[in-house]
């Protein structure tokens, strides 16, 4: 072994050194770089020489560069952030809806019910009195508009649904096309070498992923080229270096539906913000919508059915308090149209139905709340069809695909109005024959107030409304919990990442040390074989 | 454990977060006054506090019908002690002018009865609030009048009963019908001759519609030269009666008799007549009162026990949905301290850095 051959352990110190440098440097520099993990230079001992029968050391060298990474605590980072991006999505959604039926400030709708009713009280006090009357017709008014800002409050809140899974769509899209570009580099960067050394590109991959989660559930596996696949609702989002443009499309309940590789996937995201969207919109409608829009039709239906019944100043009966009910349809027929009108009121379940044909020419009517059979027979063509109080005529060819829905429900905030304009129609009377002083008539109306009603289920309107109140506060309660269980798992998971991949200054200063000293020790090898190479040359 | 710098960074960014949050959350309570400040906040006591808000709302209804229903009735009363006050003044009338002969008295007592006729026609007339309060249902409709074809008054309203509601499924009549006030069903055994033996009988029938009773008077055998008949269904027919007889006179003007000793022999028994009448009309003005009265101490019974529950709900009401002050306070000044010592010791380990001791 010449001289020359410490010079070399001497340059391989001092180069390792550096490189160890540089990768401490980096992790400084990256100490606040979301998604970093750090690293470490591997050192090894290098390829030992035999001389002489023995084995002489020959420096050192950088064998790789070790990220610290796990991928189990990845795996379950990313199913928490999709955990976390439902429950944001559910309690942001849902303490909005909240702020509708907020009693607590008196916003929502036991006001001006009771106000309703009080005000039929003070004219039951006075049948003849004007004031009582116009006052009526007032409080009426008020709650008619409170009903439909709640309406409205509820509807707005499921449109910036559908359009938040539109923007979040988006951002998808994004996110897929530049997971399948990194992949491309990743596989690029990685090929024929045995160690997955695109660090930093596998970096910004998991960031990408992790975002990804928050938004949608996915799955992923990556194969042995360094390549991450991801499917979302069982079809594939990014495939290699390609990736598949999530799309929405609005479905019959004019929700958005969402399409990946032209296939409806909506029913299989149930995580992440999207996941969470879907949910609180079918929940928001089921349970505050619809409950809002049965409340307020029972009203209508109950105070109509009675007023009719009485008589007002002039004289007058059969009329109605409210606007009535109206039945809206939908068919999805090409070749027949469907009406339907309301033969008895009374009859009214308040349920939507639906009709469907079957291939020899019966008819089968649905409750769609409850899916009972209401009625079936022989459809003859042009003939109408009668069920709970409502007649449907179909006019055109029907086939057996053919279908079509009725609902009292859909339609009851639009054309929720008072009907009553002369305060003289107001019927306070039983009977024509007691006019003005009779309000007994009024007092039916009053204890309306108090009466359990079938189409609430048993339920008084006051506590029909109550359990609406209460339903969206359990709700909103159950969302905000979920959502600071999920906050503190996640950020436990995150600790747990930082603690194997996060940057430590303290660590990093140390290093820096170290390997100044390491290096130092190198150049002074460099300058003493120097010498030593002096004393040889001096000789 | 492995300690990174963001991992300090981020739980003490988290902590303060969190106390920051509890502050602003006790702050607002504070302000409010209030503990529950949307449903979720607690589900259970906003449904109970939604209902004891809906409870203090139909009891203050409850308060101002009977408030209103008190009021009628108070109204009433003072209408029916002035009837009851003419009544008597009516009896005083006839037990002084009975027997007097001399024209120019019985023309002044016939002055004085048309007088109270007219007076108790007024007040069966009285309007509260643009109503008609002896009418019944038929409030736009004058009570009782004057039928110039049969000479007699008329009731023009019905049995109605303005009921008020003064608490859930309950009410209560806040009115007195004019047939139950002013008109009169005679009770008791009823004499069948007059003091000086002439033959007397009472007969009665009751409109069913209106529940005015009728009362027909016949005085002396038919037949007789003095016999007499005639019919009586009200305050004001009986005292209009009077007037006339005082004056010999049937009501529609015209002389009872041709012969003037039949004249006064006849005007003399339709006084003493309907001296039982006018007792049993004051008796039962008297029992209107008393009804009153009974309505009055229930409205009143009621209206106590309201105000006992309204004030039970708004104390359970502030307890279900009012923070508790000192509670908060205490709070407020806990997360205080720990917001503090959190600062404190973030300030330490933040600045701290190996670095510092690298020289």
């Amino acid at each position: 072994l010449s001289l020359f051959g410490l010079f070399d352990i001497a340059k391989s110190a001092i180069f390792a050194s550096q490189t160890a440098l540089t990768v401490t440097s980096q992790n400084i520099a990256n100490v606040n770089t979301p998604g970093f993990t750090r690293r470490e230079a591997l050192f090894a001992v290098a390829a030992p020489v035999a001389l002489s029968g023995n084995l002489l050391g020959n420096g050192v060298t950088i064998t790789g560069i070790k990220r610290y990474y796990d991928q189990f605590i990845q795996t379950q980072l990313l199913g928490q952030y999709e955990n976390y991006g439902r429950s944001s999505a559910l309690n942001q959604t849902l303490s909005q809806i909240e702020q509708i039926f907020n009693e607590a400030k008196n916003i929502g709708l036991a006001v001006p019910l009771t106000d309703f009713f009080n005000a039929w009280q003070e004219l039951a006090t006075n049948p003849e009195g004007f004031v009582q009357r116009s006052d009526l017709l007032q409080k009426a008014n008020s709650l008619v508009l409170a009903a439909k800002q709640m309406e409205r409050g509820i509807t707005d809140n499921l449109e910036s649904v559908s359009d938040s899974i539109d923007n979040i769509a988006e951002r998808v899209n994004a996110i897929a096309s530049e997971i399948a570009a990194i992949n491309g580099k990743i596989v690029q960067v990685e090929a024929g070498s045995q160690v997955q050394n695109a660090n930093d590109l596998r970096d910004q991959r998991d960031v990408l992923m992790n975002e990804l989660a928050t938004l949608v559930d996915f799955s992923s596996y990556e194969d042995e080229n360094g390549s991450m696949t991801i499917m979302a609702g069982m079809r594939n989002l990014v495939s290699g270096e390609t990736s598949n443009s999530l799309s929405t499309r609005t479905n019959e309940e004019g929700d958005k539906d969402l399409y990946l590789d032209g296939i409806n996937i909506t029913g299989n995201i149930k995580k992440g913000q999207l996941g969470g969207l879907i949910s609180v919109r079918d929940t928001i409608r089921t349970n505050s919508l619809n409950g809002l829009r049965r409340l307020i039709a029972s009203l209508i239906q109950e105070i109509n059915a009675l007023h009719r019944s009485g008589y007002g100043l002039d004289g007058t009966t059969d009329n109605d308090f409210f606007a009535p009910l109206q039945l809206s349809t939908r068919d999805f027929s090409s070749g027949a149209d469907m009406t339907a009108t309301i033969t008895d009121s009374s009859q009214l379940t308040l349920d939507e139905y639906s009709i469907q044909f079957d291939a020899s020419g019966n008819y089968f009517v649905y409750n769609k709340q409850n899916g009972t059979l209401v009625t079936s027979g022989a459809y003859v063509s042009g003939s109408p069809i009668s069920f709970d109080g409502i007649e449907i005529s179909i006019t055109g060819t029907v086939t057996s695909t053919d279908k079509f829905t009725v609902s009292p429900l859909t339609d009851v905030m639009r054309n929720f109005q008072v009907a009553i304009s002369d305060q003289q129609k107001i019927a306070a009377a039983s009977s024509n024959a007691a006019l003005p002083g009779d309000n007994s008539n009024a007092l039916r109306i009053v204890q309306l107030y108090q009466n359990s009603i079938a189409n609430l289920g048993g339920a008084t309107l006051s506590s029909y409304y109550g359990g609406l109140v209460s339903t969206i506060g359990s709700m909103s309660r159950a969302a905000s919990d979920s959502l600071t269980f999920d906050d503190n798992l996640l950020s436990e998971l995150n600790t747990k990442r930082e603690s194997l991949s996060g940057v430590s200054l303290d660590e990093e200063a140390a290093n820096l040390i170290r390997f100044q000293r390491s290096y130092q020790a190198g150049a002074k090898m460099i300058q003493i074989t120097d010498e030593l190479l002096q004393t040889l040359l001096d000789l | 454990m492995r300690i990174t710098s963001f991992m300090i960074f981020n739980q003490l960014t988290r902590s303060l977060q969190r106390n920051m949050e509890d502050f602003a959350k006790l702050n607002s309570q504070l302000a409010s006054g209030k503990r529950i400040e949307k449903p979720s906040d607690d589900v259970i006591g906003m449904m109970r506090s939604l209902d004891y808000r809906l409870s203090i709302n139909n009891t203050e209804q409850y308060k101002r019908n009977i408030e209103e229903a008190n009021f009628h009735l108070q109204f009433t009363d003072k209408v029916l002690g002035s009837v009851s006050d003419s009544l008597l003044k009516l009896k005083e009338l006839l037990s002084m002018g009975g027997n007097d002969q001399t024209d120019e008295n019985r023309s002044f007592y016939s002055n004085q009865a048309a007088e109270w006729r007219d007076f108790l026609l007024e007040l069966s007339n009285t309007k509260l609030r643009d109503r008609y309060i002896f009418s019944g249902y038929k409030t736009d409709q004058v009570a009782f009048s004057y039928n110039s074809s049969t000479c007699h008054y008329d009731y023009n309203g019905d049995l109605g009963k303005i009921q008020i509601p003064f608490d859930t499924g309950a009410t209560l009549p806040s009115n007195i019908q004019g047939s139950e006030a002013f008109s009169l069903t005679l009770k008791g055994p009823l004499p069948t001759e007059l003091p000086d033996g002439t033959p007397l009988n009472y007969t009665q029938t009751t409109d069913s519609s209106t529940g005015v009773t009728t009362i027909t008077v016949e005085i002396g055998n038919a037949g007789d030269p003095d016999y007499d008949t005639f019919s009586v269904s009200n305050l004001m027919d009986v005292t209009n009666v009077l007037s006339y007889a005082w004056q010999y006179k049937d009501i529609d003007g015209s002389d009872l008799h041709s012969d003037a000793a039949i004249r006064e022999e006849m005007a003399a028994h339709r006084l003493m007549a309907l001296s039982i009448p006018l007792d049993d009309a004051g008796n039962q003005v008297l029992q209107v009162q008393a009804e009153i009265g009974t309505r009055q101490v229930h409205l009143n019974d009621q209206k106590t026990r309201l105000d006992n529950t309204a004030l039970n709900l708004k104390n359970a009401l502030s307890k279900t949905e009012d923070a508790d002050m000192e509670e908060t306070t205490t709070e407020i000044l806990k997360t205080d301290t720990a917001l503090q010592a959190l600062r404190e010791s973030a300030s330490r380990l933040i600045s701290q850095s190996l670095l510092d001791f690298l020289k």
